[in-house]
């Protein structure tokens, strides 16, 4: 845990922070706002108080109440892994800058956020679905697309039968849908 | 008997002359939806669509590439995937934070126990467990063997997508002895399932010591004659040296990690950069090359291979005495938050990203594998080489299907 690095974050990006810097174990975690990615991603990555030079993962949640694009990038200059959740996406229509900008290899990433949440990269080039087939419908890691599995606890299992198709239009109740405040 | 006119038997081959082929077709059916697809999807003068389809020898798995080709030189690819994507991370979503170690088993097949450490360290993380040192000298020493029957299976790989058909036997009969020992240790040959949340399943046994000391002793000799029939063949050398040139920043800009980075010169290795476990404890070097062709990329994993016999002899001779796993109640309820646990894997980094919400499922698991990432510098090398020379870039950067589909 690298005290002096969340006070380093503080002060470049405290007006520009959606919430405390949060430290557990070897991450450092920072909030902002959808619409910061593209700014704050920049500084850190060219920044030589930072040199966040490698992108580490990119991925969607969803959170049940909104959605969330989180980063995870490694840095020299510090001992902890730096998480950025850019939060407060809407679940109707996410969209957030694309990182593909600073590191090409991000496309596929952001193409499977796509695929699985519906999230909207604005400036991926190729945002199409990269697993399931070009005519699916659903987004299927949405906390609203049930999965028919009757031998897990899940909230959909033993609701549907088996050969019935699973798309958000079919779900049966938003009280279903699992939240957490993440 | 009534003599009626008979359909034609299914085996019949002229059955087939009247089913449009519109199925096979490598463009697909509706108008590009994005500027790469439009981009790739238009033939310019004297080229063609090929589609290297799922079912292919070289393609590690499942893949689907579509090939551009001008004549035999490859101009654009598209690789398509999705043939073996499982619905892993909804699953866990589903799943106990115990059964979750079975679902991550097949991601990466062939490293298993990446795929497994992954997980239980970041739920870990999420439980504030602290793995008894046994256990985690169980782990390291498990892992790096793994790590070499991996880059093993690797060699093979490479030759047998240059056509050289004797190295994949005798990876195989290399990695055949290592899958023994794990399997007297674990109990299983290939997914093995056998990291917990807290340490391992079980301790050391008298048959797994007693072939790992015996193995111990011809590991060195055995690998080398190995690596004596590829290394100074000619055709394996001068078919990739030079051959799919990844350089440092270029690397970086596409994520890459693991031993495709290492080869560009960047000596980027998670176990020194961001240690874990009781690595910062053992002592090894990170091989490093600067000419980050196909043959830089295989060379490094064999010194790497070298540099895991390194570790497991620490481990064996510095194994102290223990539980070998944590005291955890059995339904775990983790507090609400997240952990990321990043591990560096025979691939690269293979990373866990996992979301408590207080219950005893995990609400978000979020799985990075580095071939998904790698795959994607298939199609920035191939382009000016041969259609030949796709199989070998592809095979140097080591994708393993199960991983990239997830």
């Amino acid at each position: 845990m690298d005290r002096q690095f969340k006070r380093r974050l503080e002060a470049r990006f405290g007006p520009r922070l959606t919430g405390p810097v949060r430290q557990r174990h070897d991450q450092t975690e920072i909030r902002i706002a959808a619409a910061d990615v593209a700014d704050t991603l920049r500084t850190l990555h060219d920044d030589p108080e930072f040199r966040f030079e490698v992108l580490a993962d990119l991925c969607g949640v969803d959170t049940g109440t909104h959605m969330q694009v989180v980063y995870h990038l490694w840095s020299d200059t510090t001992s902890d892994w730096l998480r950025v959740i850019a939060d407060g996406l809407s679940r109707d229509d996410p969209r957030v800058p694309s990182a593909t900008f600073l590191w090409p290899g991000a496309e596929w990433m952001e193409r499977e956020g796509y695929d699985m949440f519906g999230i909207t990269f604005e400036g991926n080039r190729d945002l199409r679905r990269i697993y399931m087939p070009p005519d699916y419908t659903s987004f299927p890691l949405r906390k609203d697309f049930f999965l028919p599995d009757d031998a897990a606890r899940s909230p959909g299992g033993g609701v549907r039968h088996m050969e019935q198709t699973h798309t958000p239009r079919n779900a049966t109740s938003p009280e279903l849908v699992r939240r957490t405040r993440a | 008997m009534t003599t009626t006119a008979q359909r034609p038997s299914a085996d019949d081959p002229r059955v087939l002359l009247d089913q449009q082929l519109g199925v096979f077709e490598p463009v697909p059916p509706y108008p590009p939806r994005t500027e790469r697809e439009a981009e790739f999807y238009s033939l310019g003068d004297g080229e063609m669509f090929i589609n290297m389809g799922p079912q292919h020898p070289s393609t590690h798995g499942v893949l689907r590439v579509v090939l551009k080709l001008n004549g035999e030189e490859v101009v654009d690819l598209d690789p398509v995937l999705g043939y073996l994507h499982r619905g892993v991370e909804k699953l866990c979503e589903n799943a106990d934070y115990h059964q979750v170690i079975s679902q991550v088993d097949p991601l990466e097949y062939v490293s298993s126990l990446f795929c497994e450490w992954s997980p239980v360290m970041a739920f870990e993380k999420l439980l504030d467990v602290e793995v008894p040192r046994r256990a985690e000298y169980i782990r390291v020493l498990a892992a790096e063997l793994n790590r070499i029957a991996s880059h093993s299976l690797f060699m093979g790989w490479m030759a047998l997508d240059l056509g050289g058909l004797t190295p994949i036997l005798w990876s195989f009969i290399e990695r055949d002895e290592i899958v023994e020992m794990l399997a007297s240790l674990t109990g299983q040959r290939m997914l093995f399932n056998y990291f917990r949340i807290g340490g391992v399943n079980g301790d050391l046994n008298h048959e797994f010591m007693s072939r790992l000391g015996d193995w111990m002793t011809r590991a060195t000799e055995q690998i080398e004659a190995n690596l004596a029939l590829l290394n100074e063949n000619e055709i394996f050398v001068r078919r990739m040296r030079g051959l799919g040139v990844l350089d440092r920043e270029t690397a970086l800009r596409m994520c890459v990690t693991g031993p495709n980075l290492r080869a560009t010169g960047v000596p980027f290795d998670i176990r020194r950069a961001h240690p874990y476990s009781i690595y910062p404890e053992l002592d090894f070097d990170i091989p490093t090359r600067s000419e980050g062709d196909c043959l830089a990329r295989y060379l490094l994993r064999m010194d790497e291979i070298r540099q895991s016999l390194r570790i497991i002899d620490q481990c064996l001779n510095r194994m102290p005495d223990g539980p070998v796993m944590a005291k955890l109640p059995r339904l775990l309820r983790p507090r609400p938050g997240r952990a990321y646990a990043g591990i560096e894997g025979p691939r690269g980094q293979y990373a866990t990203y996992a979301i408590s919400d207080g219950t005893d499922q995990p609400f978000r698991m979020r799985i990075h594998d580095p071939s998904f990432i790698h795959l994607q510098c298939v199609g920035l090398l191939t382009p000016g080489n041969l259609v030949a020379d796709t199989m070998a870039i592809m095979a140097s950067l080591d994708p393993i299907m199960g991983g990239v589909d997830k």
